[in-house]
């Protein structure tokens, strides 16, 4: 069965062409079911090259490491489409590269014949309920066929050896067994070859005569709904009391969220070592209040906390996970294939599987770091569609937009620029309570003269420099602070060129194919009839601007 | 000396080769009936005392389909007073985790049924690294690499069948 397909209902999941990439996604369940002491265990099939991915070590290692009920069942069918194994790795049998790891029991069968086939597994199965450990199913196979439509496997096997697969046909030797042992009888075999050949062919011609799909669905499923907010429609608020720093109101919207709801977790890279809460300290506090099963630490692997976040989501729709997805941003890259999966499961699934994630990661410059301490990565996570992406300037919109992710169905990343979480200039009142729903701008300063649209540590900037040049000149300069970059409030944009003529985007990515430029091009996009506006895009950081 | 069933596919090339090998070098003073495994059944198995079977490793230590597909018939066959020696080709090179596993895999089994398994032989000369056919440093039966070492092959013959001749009832 080609791995694209499921069925939820009973427990299979969907998985990607990335080959062994829901490994990651099988230890996540195996987590959930430990940690909701389900009596179960995780299955994860997939072919001996897969394995070759340095993500299946993730996954497996963690297995190992959180002692989960995970059954990694390889088919060794001794290719990866036309590269032989001894291309892949030494060991013959790839389970035996494993063989180090503490608590995982390793099982060979004969993939090729179903009784130890069904043997093997059903040992396996029982090994991992009965002590909560991994374990892997090697399983020596064949590939009768090429590996699909655009493969010629005679191009690279000779004709010993494509007699030899045939001889090994697992079907037929299946079929010979069972009439050898009077299980069934020929005729009987038959009867049920030609019951599964109609049910096929009229499967395949309901295919054929289905009507294409309408082009307006290409927009169903990209995102499940959204958290409504029904006391701060707007995401503003008028509360007066004592200024929070933009750390405080993540810390205490985190712990909130974390009362609020029982089937909240927290993991990521230094989360939780006694005083430590996090690279910056964010989730301090939060396992001496919930507890290890609740905020516990991840390993050095950005790609294992991607990905088990997405497998954990799978074991029901109740349970909400915040991860740091690295320790800054910068770092997330090795978690990227994760990330991209995640952003397509909801529509992959048909909308029957959405990942409830919101992946925290510390962006930005300003406080003096280096290459790996001070990028920003938006403008590369924004062109995927799936995700929902945030970037608070201030302290009240860091809590109420972390709520409303932490609410939400579907994936959130939540970019803190993290040279403010200290900053007396983003600290602000916060409500106890307080919301703001995605796609919802906030007019930081009211003018006329220019429109500057920015988001994060620039907003601070764009305001100060809004205010001097009033003092200056006299010019009222708007600023616009986006708060969600997916998605994008584009009639606050709008609405505020339509009134100043000239826009300036100031963000801190890149100039070049940074975020910056798709708000630039949705300007002149959205208001062509009206182009006598100017559109700039200043990236901070490179000192540059282009029109 | 009883009758031998000499035991092995019709169908192969190498291992027919082999077995023609080992009825030559018993003689025509011994009695020997070749018999196509893939056509037996329990009853044509049972009534040979002594028996010599050819079992070559496929793939990653697996024994081949006609004698896999026997399996579960020997697990309920009485083998108490049968004698038997193995023989298999393998490849030390190609496979070195798992060379000449079948004949490991049916020497137990037969074994587990009461057989009594004969012409065990040295590792000597062969390289390699794993083999579910040891025994206390021997293999259960006669280990041939053609694939690898084809001009060995008639000596290790000779001197296996010299041997069972002095073990056969």
């Amino acid at each position: 069965m080609s791995n694209h397909f499921a069925k939820p209902e009973w427990n299979i999941h969907n998985v990607s062409s990335c080959t062994g990439n829901h490994t990651l996604h099988a230890v996540g369940v195996g987590r959930a079911m430990k940690k909701y002491k389900h009596e179960g265990v995780v299955f994860s099939s997939q072919g001996e090259s897969s394995v070759s991915e340095g993500y299946v070590y993730e996954a497996i290692n963690g297995a190992t490491n959180e002692q989960l009920p995970v059954v990694f069942v390889f088919q060794d069918n001794g290719y990866g489409i036309s590269v032989p194994k001894k291309d892949q790795t030494a060991n013959r049998k790839v389970a035996d590269n494993f063989r180090g790891m503490k608590y995982l029991k390793i099982i060979h069968c004969n993939g090729k014949d179903v009784f130890d086939s069904m043997n093997a597994v059903l040992e396996a199965k029982e090994y991992a309920m009965a002590n909560s450990t991994p374990v892997i199913v090697q399983a020596n196979c064949v590939r009768m066929g090429s590996h699909s439509n655009s493969d010629r496997h005679e191009l690279y096997r000779d004709n010993a050896e494509l007699n030899y697969v045939q001889e090994y046909d697992p079907l037929a030797k299946y079929r010979r067994m069972l009439v050898r042992y009077k299980r069934f009888t020929e005729e009987e075999l038959q009867a049920i070859d030609a019951e599964v050949k109609l049910e096929v062919k009229k499967a395949h011609k309901a295919g054929l005569t289905a009507p294409d799909p309408d082009p307006a669905s290409i927009y169903d499923f990209v995102l499940p709904e959204a958290y409504v907010s029904e006391k701060y429609p707007e995401g503003t608020h008028s509360f007066t009391g004592n200024e929070k720093k933009l750390i405080e109101g993540l810390n205490e919207t985190l712990k909130a969220e974390f009362r609020h709801n029982p089937d909240t977790y927290i993991w990521g890279q230094d989360i939780a070592n006694k005083d430590k809460g996090g690279i910056f300290n964010v989730s301090k506090g939060m396992q001496q209040e919930f507890g290890k099963e609740r905020v516990f630490n991840a390993p050095i692997a950005e790609d294992y906390i991607m990905g088990t976040a997405n497998g954990m989501s799978r074991f029901n729709d109740k349970i909400r996970i915040v991860v740091e997805g690295a320790e800054f941003a910068d770092y997330f890259w090795p978690a990227m294939e994760q990330f991209v999966e995640t952003t397509h499961d909801f529509w992959r699934s048909k909308g029957q599987y959405a990942p409830n994630i919101t992946v925290r990661l510390a962006s930005g410059g300003y406080i003096g770091g280096g290459l790996y301490h001070s990028q920003n990565i938006e403008g590369a996570l924004t062109t995927f569609p799936g995700v929902r992406i945030v970037y608070p300037s201030y302290a009240d919109d860091a809590a109420g937009l972390l709520r409303t992710s932490m609410r939400s169905k579907g994936m959130t990343v939540f970019m803190e620029p993290k040279a403010l979480y200290n900053d007396p200039k983003a600290a602000t009142p916060v409500p106890e309570d307080f919301e703001v729903p995605f796609g919802k701008a906030r007019v930081r300063r009211a003018g006329s003269d220019l429109t500057i649209v920015t988001y994060g540590n620039t907003t601070h900037m764009c305001v100060e420099v809004a205010d001097k040049l009033a003092e200056e000149s006299g010019k009222q300069v708007e600023v616009i602070d986006l708060r969600s970059l997916i998605p994008l409030d584009k009639e606050t944009v709008l609405k505020s060129v339509a009134k100043t003529n000239k826009v300036l985007v100031v963000h801190e990515d890149k100039v070049f194919s940074g975020f910056g430029a798709e708000i630039s091009a949705m300007i002149t996009e959205e208001d062509i009839r009206k182009v006598r506006c100017t559109s700039k895009t200043c990236g901070i950081n490179i000192y540059s601007c282009r029109i | 000396m009883k009758k031998i069933g000499l035991f092995y596919s019709f169908n192969t090339i190498k291992t027919a080769k082999n077995a023609e090998k080992i009825k030559n070098a018993f003689g025509d003073a011994v009695d020997i009936d070749k018999v196509n495994v893939e056509e037996i059944d329990e009853e044509t198995f049972l009534s040979y005392d002594n028996m010599v079977l050819g079992v070559p490793t496929w793939f990653d230590g697996e024994l081949p389909n006609y004698w896999d597909e026997f399996m579960p018939a020997i697990e309920d066959l009485k083998l108490k007073g049968k004698t038997v020696a193995l023989f298999g080709l393998g490849d030390q090179v190609g496979y070195p985790e798992n060379f000449v596993d079948a004949i490991g895999i049916l020497a137990k089994a037969l074994e587990e049924r009461g057989a009594k398994v004969i012409g065990l032989t040295s590792t000597e000369g062969f390289t390699f690294e794993r083999s579910a056919a040891l025994r206390d440093g021997k293999f259960l039966g006669l280990a041939l690499d053609i694939e690898n070492q084809a001009a060995l092959s008639n000596d290790r013959i000779k001197n296996w069948v010299e041997q069972l001749k002095g073990e056969f009832n």
